[in-house]
């Protein structure tokens, strides 16, 4: 370096050293392109892609409009989702207990607005190209779905549509002739931009990138979406309102449909290239601008208030929603922006590392509390409370406690093992004792003893100085309290009270299922991956068994086997509820699967990682629990979700099963209400809608989480 | 008395003093082929012995086999007074005394530098976290990285990780440190800063024995050279000895293939 600096003559000038601080050059901006430069690269490249891009847009707005004009025909009976939309989340739960289900959905948007607001890495947000973009193609689609929907039918005073005079409908008018030729015009269009292509490919203008051939078949496409809609006006014989009528007819979408191509626009135009570009909002906000404009909506716009009240419908289109719906939102709303604005302060102050432990814990816990604890409102008989329950919990977290503590003393040796495998024993004898009916006990000091005996077994893998210790004691302690007393809860009659077996039906037990079996499943898989790659035999087998016979029969002989038939195994005096047999059936199906897809992640993991931590001298356990398993279970993730996914929407064979779930309600118990004989088809759409979001979201999660733990990179 | 038993008799006698590591008549086979063939040798407290010789001579898996990666099949390994055998205490303390450093470095992808060297002296060792961040913090500055410390391996150059992983080994306060092949997979550029923390870490008494092609590392560094072939221990000396007056003729040739 300084020979450099010291010798002009060389030329080259002081070069500064590269001590990695100063980073690389920038990189020069890639400036945007224009539409018509990104239709042209993308769209229309080639005479191929160009036919390829007319003919999918011409089958995808087919597809469109068909959707359209099915959710849109005056024959749909939307009035039946609308009317039943307690049934369909809720079922038969109680009207005057409903404020627990209100505390219920407070409860999850309260931890969802810490969560996010605390953990959530959200980088730098959605930038304001980005959503000013969205904003805009979100206006045009709804305006395109304005025009491509079909005309409403004119009705007479009661109701009936009006038909056509079948003489009239002459293919005189230019419309008459397009509804009769309309396909031979579509597949003259297409033809034309073959020709199109053909022509301009040979002019050579397709290599030289010229503007005209993009223009050609740009039009070409506005001349078939203007052929798709003039045909509405001639389809069928019902007597439709005229292009202004249906036109006036959806002002309010089409006040949507300016109000999100304008804020787009204007976000365009108000911000320069650089500035839209570099400009970022939290995903999180506009989430809430749009959930906030939903819920102000339910306030001020004239939804109609629908409902089905102890056999009574409720008919009252024309104002806005009940209050019962329309306030527990507001406050849901409020509760979500306070936290995820708490969550950001709290993350502000540094406090997110320290939090995050206890806020996923308290995911965990929130399903059995909000079910057990909530929902079902628990009669606690006290007396047995004080003379029983409690008295064991503190046996067990003070019992239990003791052998923790001395058990992770670093120093323990060869009596900790002793200790351990003789807790063991009396855990195991406990349960030969119940098969044998010697001696009465209740199950859950035989369960806690047997958890007990597992740590014991383990205690040593998590030894450490006195800190360490009291870390493990306190987590002994608290999962005997929160698994007592949840025990307690389970044991005690509900108070809440519904004609059916289940406690609450329709959207509310398919998400009650699809979570505890996720997190009885998820365990359960990743014990049995860890087994099925086990050195020792017997567990290779045993689990490889298990897994190859679950994959092997279908899901629907699962549910009903631990539906109809498990019963029978059973002791006299014990019967599992259709709703936990079901459950069980879920998990222990979908914990063969989980198995396979942590099984790919662990053979990803290399074999240098094992002999690392073997080296440095981790147990097997440890080597596990903090090596093996993160890793395979972040390269895993993808498949994991998509078994979540899965899981998620296998719950509706629930309704095979005679439970009333989700798609049940849909499907049987709303075409069966006298108002709605027969109407089946809006219900299973609006259930189909329900599902997509929820695994859409889940799906668009995963990917977020791929990229912030680093899937595909080292 | 026959000869073996005068050998084990010797060996014994030996182990009495100051001897780290004690290999007698150790065999071991991958299928039917024989990687080790009765290697006998003796490493002393505060020594630092280089393995040299060809690949596939069977170097790596000797090194290996002292701290149990590999199990060798027959003869006897001694470290510090206890002998490997497949009683899992006796791996379980071998492996907390012996540190390791691999061709790839292996360190774990998912955490930070700082963690990767924290996490064994906490649980294995049982240490307070404290105490075991200011060992990892001083281990890093031995080493010459500790601006690294909450960074990713992955964003590491190869050097920097290798360095992290010989700190990792350290953290475990290792009465031996092996090394397989620590600079094989390094860029040129890279090699002469791991080889430095290497000579820092002989000169300051640490016990090691080095599987290494860096001819310069072995004459500088080495108390006594082994030279390998076909599972076997060719010739064992003194670098001056080893590299001006090899006595065996294969050491001659593989000496003339790479000097």
């Amino acid at each position: 370096m300084t020979a450099t600096m010291g010798d002009p003559a060389a030329g080259a000038g002081p070069v500064e050293p590269w001590d990695g601080e100063r980073g690389p050059a920038q990189k020069p901006e890639e400036p945007s392109l224009s539409a018509g430069e990104w239709l042209g690269r993308n769209l229309f490249s080639s005479p191929v892609n160009s036919l390829l891009t007319v003919v999918f847009s011409l089958l995808v707005l087919l597809a469109v409009r068909g959707l359209l004009n099915f959710t849109f025909s005056e024959e749909r009976t939307w009035r039946a989702v609308k009317t039943n939309m307690r049934f369909l989340f809720t079922h038969a739960y109680p009207q005057d207990q409903y404020a627990r289900i209100w505390v219920c959905v407070g409860a999850i948007a309260v931890l969802s607005g810490l969560s996010v607001g605390l953990l959530a890495r959200a980088g730098r947000g959605i930038s304001m190209k980005k959503l000013s973009m969205n904003l805009m193609a979100t206006g045009g689609v709804i305006a395109l779905g304005i025009v491509l929907r079909e005309p409403s039918a004119i009705v007479d005073d009661e109701g009936v549509a009006l038909h056509r005079d079948a003489s009239a409908a002459g293919g005189d008018s230019f419309v008459g002739w397009l509804d009769a030729n309309a396909f031979a015009v579509l597949v003259v269009l297409v033809l034309a931009n073959v020709a199109l292509a053909v022509w301009f490919h040979l002019q050579g203008t397709y290599l030289r990138g010229g503007p005209e051939p993009r223009t050609a078949h740009g039009a070409l496409v506005l001349v078939s979406v203007g052929v798709l809609i003039v045909q509405q006006y001639a389809t069928g014989e019902v007597v439709r309102e005229s292009f202004a009528d249906a036109m006036s007819d959806r002002a309010w979408w089409w006040l949507a449909a300016a109000l999100l191509a304008g804020a787009g626009a204007a976000l365009w135009l108000g911000l320069g290239d650089a500035r839209r570009r570099n400009t970022f909002v939290p995903a999180m906000y506009v989430f809430f601008v749009g959930a906030g404009v939903m819920v102000l909506s339910a306030w001020v716009y004239p939804w109609g208030h629908y409902g089905f009240l102890e056999g009574e419908f409720i008919n009252e289109p024309g104002r806005t929603v009940a209050m019962t719906t329309k306030l527990p939102w507001t406050v849901m709303l409020v509760l979500l922006v306070a936290t995820f604005e708490l969550g950001r302060v709290l993350r502000a102050a540094g406090a997110g590392p320290k939090l995050r432990v206890p806020l996923n814990l308290l995911w965990v816990l929130t399903p059995f509390v909000l079910y057990w604890a909530v929902l079902r409102d628990p009669d606690l008989d006290w007396d047995h409370v004080l003379s029983t329950d409690l008295p064991m919990a503190v046996f067990f977290a003070a019992f239990g406690g003791l052998v923790v503590w001395f058990l992770a003393h670093p120093r323990i040796g060869e009596a900790g093992r002793v200790i351990a495998v003789v807790l063991v024993a009396v855990a195991a004898l406990n349960w030969v004792a119940a098969y044998f009916g010697w001696y009465p006990m209740l199950q859950k000091a035989r369960i806690s003893f047997l958890l007990l005996a597992v740590v014991a077994l383990l205690a040593h893998n998590f030894a450490g100085d006195r800190a360490q210790r009291m870390k493990l004691v306190a987590v002994w302690v608290a999962t005997m309290a929160v698994f007592h007393w949840l025990v307690t809860l389970v044991n005690s009659p509900s108070t809440v009270d519904t004609p059916t077996d289940a406690l609450i039906g329709g959207f509310g037990i398919t998400l009650i299922v699809a979570v505890f079996t996720l997190l009885l499943a998820f365990p359960m898989g990743v014990l049995l991956a860890l087994a099925r790659t086990s050195k020792l035999p017997i567990f290779r087998v045993l689990s490889t068994a298990y897994i190859e016979v679950f994959r092997g029969v279908p899901l629907i002989t699962v549910l009903f086997f631990f539906t109809l038939i498990f019963n029978l195994f059973l002791p006299d005096n014990m019967t599992l509820v259709d709703i936990a047999g079901a459950t069980i059936g879920f998990s222990l199906f979908s914990a063969a699967y989980l198995a396979e897809n942590v099984r790919g992640g662990l053979q990803a993991v290399r074999r240098g990682q094992y002999e690392a931590s073997d080296a440095v001298g981790f147990t097997t356990v440890q080597r596990t629990l903090f090596i093996v398993l993160p890793q395979a279970l972040r390269v895993s993730i993808p498949p994991l979700v998509g078994q979540v996914i899965a899981t998620f929407k296998e719950t509706s064979l629930l309704a095979i099963v005679g439970i009333f779930d989700f798609l049940r309600i849909a499907d049987k118990v709303i075409s069966a209400q006298s108002e709605f004989l027969g109407v089946k088809r809006e219900g299973l759409l609006f259930v189909s809608f329900i599902y997509w979001i929820f695994a859409y979201n889940m799906s668009k999660h995963s990917q977020r989480l791929e990229k912030r733990l680093g899937v595909g990179e080292r | 008395m026959s000869v073996s038993d005068a050998t084990t008799a010797l060996t014994e006698e030996l182990a009495a003093r100051d001897d780290m590591i004690v290999c007698e008549g150790v065999n071991k086979w991958f299928g039917d082929f024989q990687a080790l063939d009765g290697i006998t040798a003796v490493i002393k407290e505060r020594e630092v012995v280089v393995v040299l010789g060809p690949s596939g001579s069977g170097k790596s898996t000797w090194i290996r086999c002292i701290n149990r990666l590999e199990a060798h099949q027959e003869g006897r390994i001694v470290i510090d007074g206890v002998e490997l055998t497949n009683d899992l205490r006796n791996i379980e303390k071998i492996r907390s005394e012996v540190g390791m450093v691999f061709q790839q470095f292996n360190l774990f992808p998912h955490l930070t530098v700082l963690d990767n060297i924290m996490l064994a002296p906490i649980w294995v060792r049982k240490k307070p976290k404290g105490e075991a961040e200011e060992l990892a913090r001083s281990l890093l500055e031995r080493v010459g990285i500790p601006e690294q410390a909450e960074k990713y391996p992955g964003q590491l150059s190869g050097g920097q990780q290798q360095r992290v992983a010989i700190a990792r080994a350290l953290a475990m306060e290792p009465r031996i440190m092996l090394f397989d092949e620590p600079t094989s997979a390094l860029d040129p550029e890279m090699i002469k800063e791991v080889l430095d923390v290497m000579k820092e870490l002989a000169t300051s008494g640490m016990t090691m024995m080095v599987v290494t092609h860096e001819m310069g590392f072995a004459r500088e560094v080495a108390d006594r050279v082994i030279f390998m072939e076909d599972g076997q221990i060719v010739e064992t000396g003194t670098p001056e000895h080893f590299f001006t007056n090899p006595q065996e003729e294969r050491t001659k040739l593989f000496l003339s293939q790479i000097l």
